[in-house]
């Protein structure tokens, strides 16, 4: 690709905003527009998921655009968080658009929670009834009480745990070296909702558990709050001397089962193909080895070993010695969720992973560690690899 | 006993009406033979539109499960724990399903399954998977 990210803006993360998702959008949107020293007027095109609730045309009229070149869908949530900059991306080098914002904003913890089934089930004749039939829904799932993703992140996990013959114990000590050290970066991070609450391995232990074999410690916060930012071709970046970072690779991948996630891939304990890192790294020109940091999608603690695994960062089944040794930690291998993660910084539906990444390439994470190259993905199915400019 | 059942409209569709007459049908493909699910118009492997139905044999292996401790749902506060399942028939698609309320099971990744279609009422019927011969 040759754009950039060039701007960063975002609302505090909290758990009730007091304010709508309208105006949470909008000083997103005013705030990364301001950190990339550009004007609103020079805003000509839009990216957003279809999960969103506020519409291009709602931000245009808020904001008085007077002309939107582009916009551009992205199924789903966070599901599609790299695949929203390669579409703002494929529409800049096409001339569709200059200046593409991607916006996310939502109420996810006063508002409507994602972590609750009253999302996909209403009341019918006195029965809870699931309603989602076509395209395939989860009315074949929804009945065996699988309603929301924390359950569907269990299945995945025990089919890792089985299939590399972890104990318990040992599976335990695996997630836990993801909730731990992502907890210690976010005790340094003052945007973490978790900043002031420590978190060590006992207490780990000790947590509830939810959906077994996951436990409270292992999910993600229900966040309110918006965030925003601006792509420009690589070229504007630097005729700007702007704070860029640059797209080096950006792409998104579905397969038979992958996506929604009650269908299942075949191989329950992956959750990408053995190709998509080859692709992904193939764009950029480089190999997992030349990666500096990881941001990964942590919906829960599973999806870091996992998507570790799946892009060759380590051999397969290789996490756990990874995990509990600090493989993942500030002076590991492989700094991983610098931020804190969705654990533990806020569940921002992959806009705060990208967004730690850029900083870490910008020299600004509140974890700053030696950065030329920043890898991300959610479960392969959109993942994009970021250069210092 | 309450479950979460499909929007009343869906119950006319054919998985769910051989259900409820107590067996496990599977959508398939006339033309190359394949099943898929969910139900689709479209053969996944020969691209054919002549589909149908086919009873499947009920044998499957367990790809994977979990135990739900926490309610997500008004609805499931009684029901907590649950088993939810992720089962492989011989027939080669994947279902999402669970072990019905009450029996006792001792699961692992691998083990031998058989359909158990549980019917709540005259239009509505599951298929759990349970352990051969428990
Ligand atoms: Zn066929």
């Amino acid at each position: 690709m040759k754009t950039s990210i060039i701007g960063l803006g975002q609302t505090e993360f909290s758990k009730n905003s007091g304010r709508s998702e309208l105006r949470l959008a909008m000083e997103a949107i005013l705030a990364a527009l301001a950190d990339a020293g550009l004007e609103v007027n020079d805003i000509d095109g839009l990216v957003r998921y279809t999960w969103d609730n506020t519409s291009e045309a709602a931000v245009v009229n808020a904001l008085g655009l007077p002309s939107l070149k582009y916009y551009g869908e992205t199924e789903f949530g966070g599901v599609n968080c790299c695949g929203a900059v390669a579409q703002a991306s494929a529409a800049i080098e096409a001339g569709l658009a200059s200046c593409v914002v991607f916006y996310r904003a939502l109420n996810a913890r006063s508002g409507v929670r994602l972590g609750r089934g009253e999302r996909i089930l209403t009341e019918q004749n006195g029965h809870w009834v699931s309603n989602e039939g076509e395209p395939p829904g989860d009315i074949y799932s929804a009945p065996f009480g699988l309603l929301v993703p924390g359950q569907h992140h269990a299945l995945y996990a025990m089919a890792y745990k089985e299939r590399y013959g972890l104990t318990s114990d040992q599976f335990t000590d695996m997630l836990g070296g993801v909730a731990v050290t992502q907890r210690t970066y976010a005790n340094n991070n003052p945007r973490a909702l978790l900043q002031d609450k420590t978190l060590t391995l006992d207490d780990y232990r000790a947590g509830r558990i939810i959906t077994e074999p996951l436990r409270v410690y292992d999910y993600c916060l229900e966040t309110d709050g918006a965030m925003a930012m601006v792509i420009v071709s690589r070229e504007r970046a630097r005729a700007m001397n702007a704070k860029a970072v640059d797209v080096l690779a950006a792409g998104q991948y579905i397969f038979p089962g992958s996506v929604p996630m009650y269908l299942y891939a075949k191989r329950a304990w992956s959750l990408a193909p053995e190709e998509a890192g080859e692709v992904l790294f193939g764009k950029a020109g480089l190999s997992p080895k030349d990666i500096d940091v990881a941001q990964i999608y942590d919906a829960t603690s599973m999806m870091v070993p996992i998507a570790l695994e799946d892009f060759g960062f380590i051999g397969r089944g290789e996490a756990h010695d990874f995990l509990t040794s600090g493989g993942n930690g500030p002076t590991g291998a492989l700094p991983v969720n610098t931020h804190g993660g969705l654990l533990s910084e806020g569940y921002f539906h992959g806009l705060n992973t990208i967004a730690e990444a850029v900083r870490q390439l910008r020299g600004e994470s509140p974890n700053q560690v030696a950065a030329e190259t920043a890898f991300i993905t959610l479960r392969g199915a959109s993942s994009m690899i970021l250069g210092r400019a | 006993m309450t479950v979460i059942r499909p929007a009343d409209r869906y119950l006319d569709q054919p998985y769910w009406q051989h259900l409820a007459k107590g067996t496990l049908h599977l959508n398939c493909c006339n033309d190359c033979g394949g099943a898929h699910h969910p139900p689709s118009p479209i053969c996944p492997t020969c691209r054919s539109f002549n589909t149908g139905w086919k009873p499947a044999s009920g044998k499957a292996t367990l790809a994977s499960y979990a135990i739900a401790r926490h309610s997500v749902h008004p609805s499931l506060g009684d029901k907590v724990p649950y088993i939810i399942t992720l089962v492989d028939l011989e027939e080669g698609v994947r279902l999402v399903s669970g072990i019905p309320e009450g029996m006792e099971v001792d699961l692992h990744v691998g083990m031998a399954l058989e359909c158990k279609v549980v019917q709540f009422d005259d239009r509505f019927a599951l298929p759990y998977f349970v352990p051969v011969g428990a």
